[in-house]
């Protein structure tokens, strides 16, 4: 007995490393690695001499954009078929949203899950391709309609739109919609009394950031021939116009630039309503003036419904559907698929590479500091953020464009091209964690003698990894579809594939490489989930 | 340590006014007063946190305003505090947190690959066997309780080896056994280095325990200032405002 009661001393604990996150972190390292030895980088010339003096030219007509009074009536008015084309999309895909957030929710289904699992993946194609793709498929069945444009941005983020909406109604809590049923009202009345009215600020905060998007798509969607500023772009760009070019830049800039300003306007309004007010000016004039865009813009791409249903629309997607299956699958075309979907991630995975470090440098700058600042540090701080905005506000399109003079083609313009683009959202977001995380650490540290490194890597980084980490994962994601967009326009990866399928009318291969794109994006989207979990 | 006529205001409220305290070599200080009374604000400019807007502070016979980089650093790095919020990285190893105590010496690399191969961990098991915590030294932070968080903020203290050793109520949370083992550490690490423990502490048995001399603040002013052998249990429950 005594034996028992005296124990002897615990032994000493070793320690026992975390293996799922080592295994997620050096296959990081190894896949950055890998991707930076195909882009070419490390071996031969990416450098491409020729275009240097293209580029000069180039830049210096920054400073002087054609301002013309013609030019800036034709930029005006692209810039309103850009606007048409957002507002009607995104209004279009709310509306899908809607209607599809009924079948897309638990709450819809209940224990029948195999409806609601089926709804989910029915919904995994149409958001597994970016809107550029969809306008090159749209524009081969209704041709040169506007409807392309409104439906390439509609049929996508209609997608992604019903399951967010349905995610929020599953998440609010039950208790008021229970209460309901149990005093017998029906499940449609107790929907619209009980979790309506929880979800109603998330829905509309949600409806006005996909706008915000929809704003940045239709610009790029114009790049493939869907008509305004894009397009424009496009036509200044290939007739070697820069001052034409420069003047659509600025526009484009600023038009994202003003959706991102009012939406954030808008949402930061939904998230912290003003007290007393029974109804939000701000808000109803937003909802208000976002009806009476939709109905100008009706007329002023003159949409009609007959072209959807016309006979020459229903010929074309028979024939398309009929020639489209099955799938191509020659050798040739399959090692083709197999090099550029490599290619693809090789791109995705250098783009965000460099947004991350990029966005950790500076996040320093970004965040506003907790203490009192010189006025020196304040106007970096400010002159920083404004970079970031305006990375953020030229599409990568545009960047991959400008990045094709300079350097060959490759895995490279299109990474870093992308890379650019995702240095401006990362480097917001990243700035903001830090700005919310709490100092005290840090500061405890410093107060002892640690070194501005070390408060750093004991006080702040073990914070602020974690989400950092998972920020870059889920832009990871969205930056697939990306490259596979900026393929589209030349830049490398699957999207030349696709692009080359399209223009030769090859359906059978059209149907392939889309496939192998839907796979790709499932694929990383599985990858990034799994990462997250092991980084909580 | 000397504070000569210190002042400080948070915007228009005045934290400190007028605080003139000088602490010996060897001397154990207890700090009570109520809630708000300048307790920590106190500690804040011992160790440098609060810059003071009038008076003059010395520690350890040094200036911390005068000092910049790496004087001031290695002033820093031999007084300790143990905060009341305790201010440690709970997504950190206990080990990682305890080793922050050592950041004053180590190089920003040594520091960095500590992270991924721990550094010193025979003197952060001993350090942590000391607060009866060697167990717990690979598991993360946060998944400790509150009582044993601040236990390793005590053994951060002891791998640190300060001189000046600053406590805001390191035993809030510590059954009365661990309590008075944790208040017994601090002041055998502080007198043991010939430097000085400056505890704000909440329990007046505690205070008249283990320290020398009580200092009391209210309204930022001391208002108290006496050797702990002369006072009572009692005495200080009044200063609380405690009736029992």
């Amino acid at each position: 007995m005594t034996a028992v009661l005296q124990r002897a001393a615990p032994p000493a604990p070793r320690l026992r490393r975390d293996r799922r996150r080592w295994v997620w972190g050096l296959g990081g390292l190894a896949l950055l690695g890998w991707a930076l030895a195909g882009s070419g980088l490390l071996s031969g010339p990416v450098l491409n001499p020729a275009g240097t003096g293209q580029v000069g030219r180039f830049l210096a007509a920054a400073v002087r954009p054609e301002l013309g009074a013609e030019f800036l009536r034709v930029v005006a008015g692209s810039t309103l078929v850009t606007v048409a084309y957002a507002v009607l999309g995104a209004g279009l895909a709310v509306l899908i949203g809607a209607l599809g957030a009924i079948p897309a929710s638990r709450t819809t289904w209940g224990r029948r899950r195999s409806g609601w699992l089926l709804t989910r993946g029915g919904l995994a194609l149409p958001r597994g391709l970016h809107e550029a793709v969809w306008g090159l498929l749209l524009v081969n069945v209704l041709g040169l309609d506007p409807w392309v444009g409104v439906l390439a941005i509609a049929v996508p983020y209609g997608a992604i739109t019903a399951k967010v909406f349905a995610d929020l109604l599953d998440e609010v809590p039950r208790g008021g919609y229970r209460a309901l049923l149990a005093a017998g009202a029906g499940r449609g009345a107790a929907t619209l009394y009980g979790l309506l009215p929880p979800a109603a600020g998330g829905l509309l905060s949600y409806s006005f950031y996909r706008l915000e998007c929809a704003v940045r798509s239709a610009v790029v969607l114009g790049l493939i021939g869907a008509g305004g500023l894009g397009y424009q772009l496009a036509l200044s760009f290939t007739s070697l116009r820069w001052e034409q070019v420069w003047t659509t830049v600025y526009a484009l800039a600023l038009l994202c630039l003003l959706a991102d300003v009012a939406g954030r306007a808008v949402r930061r309004r939904v998230a912290a309503p003003r007290p007393g007010s029974r109804r939000d000016p701000l808000l109803t004039g937003a909802v208000l003036a976002v009806l009476a865009l939709a109905g100008w813009a009706v007329g002023y791409l003159a949409l009609s419904p007959a072209a959807l249903v016309s006979a020459r629309t229903r010929e074309q997607v028979a024939y398309v559907a009929s020639a489209a299956w099955p799938p191509a699958t020659d050798g040739d075309l399959l090692a083709a698929v197999w090099s550029a979907s490599v290619e693809t991630v090789r791109m995705s995975v250098l783009a965000v590479a460099f947004a991350t470090a990029g966005a950790v440098a500076l996040a320093g700058l970004v965040a506003r500091p907790g203490g009192p600042t010189g006025p020196g540090r304040r106007a970096l701080g400010v002159l920083t953020r404004l970079a970031l905005l305006l990375l953020r506000a030229v599409p990568p399109p545009v960047w991959a464009l400008v990045l094709l003079f300079v350097l060959l083609p490759g895995v490279l313009p299109g990474a870093l091209a992308l890379g650019v683009y995702t240095l401006g959202v990362l480097g917001r977001l990243v700035g903001e964690a830090v700005e919310e995380a709490d100092r005290r650490p840090g500061d405890a540290l410093r107060a002892s003698g640690a070194s501005p490194v070390g408060a750093w890597l004991y006080g702040s980084v073990p914070a602020l990894a974690g989400p950092v980490l998972a920020l870059a994962l889920y832009r990871w994601e969205v930056v697939v579809r990306d490259t596979v967009f900026v393929g589209l326009l030349g830049a490398g990866g699957i999207g030349v594939l696709l692009s080359a399928a399209t223009s030769s009318f090859d359906w059978p291969a059209v149907t392939t490489v889309l496939i192998a794109i839907v796979l790709l994006t499932v694929v990383v989207d599985l990858v990034g989930a799994r990462a997250r979990t092991a980084l909580r | 340590m000397r504070l000569t006529g210190i002042e400080v205001r948070f915007g228009g409220t005045p934290a400190l006014a007028g605080v003139d305290l000088a602490v010996a070599a060897g001397e154990r200080v207890a700090v009570v007063g109520a809630s708000g009374a300048g307790k920590s604000t106190l500690l804040g400019v011992l160790n440098g946190a609060v810059p003071p807007t009038a008076g003059s502070v010395r520690v350890l016979g040094q200036d911390p305003a005068a000092l910049r980089g790496r004087e001031l650093r290695r002033l820093r790095a031999r007084t300790g505090t143990v905060h009341q919020h305790l201010e440690l990285a709970g997504q950190l190893r206990v080990v990682h947190n305890v080793n922050a105590g050592r950041l004053g010496a180590w190089s920003a690399a040594r520091a960095a690959w500590s992270l991924v191969h721990p550094q010193g961990a025979d003197d952060v098991l001993a350090a942590l066997s000391r607060v009866g915590l060697a167990d717990r030294a690979y598991e993360r932070t946060d998944r400790l309780s509150g009582g044993q968080r601040q236990r390793v903020a005590l053994a951060r203290l002891l791998v640190q080896r300060p001189e000046l050793v600053l406590a805001d109520e390191p035993a809030s949370a510590l059954d009365p056994a661990l309590a008075d083992q944790a208040l017994g550490l601090l002041g055998e690490l502080a007198t043991g280095r010939g430097g000085a423990l400056l505890a704000c502490l909440h329990d007046p048995a505690l205070a008249l325990r283990h320290c020398d001399r009580v200092v009391g603040l209210a309204a930022g002013r001391v208002v108290l200032d006496a050797p702990a052998h002369t006072l009572t249990v009692a005495a200080l429950e009044g200063f609380y405002g405690v009736s029992r």
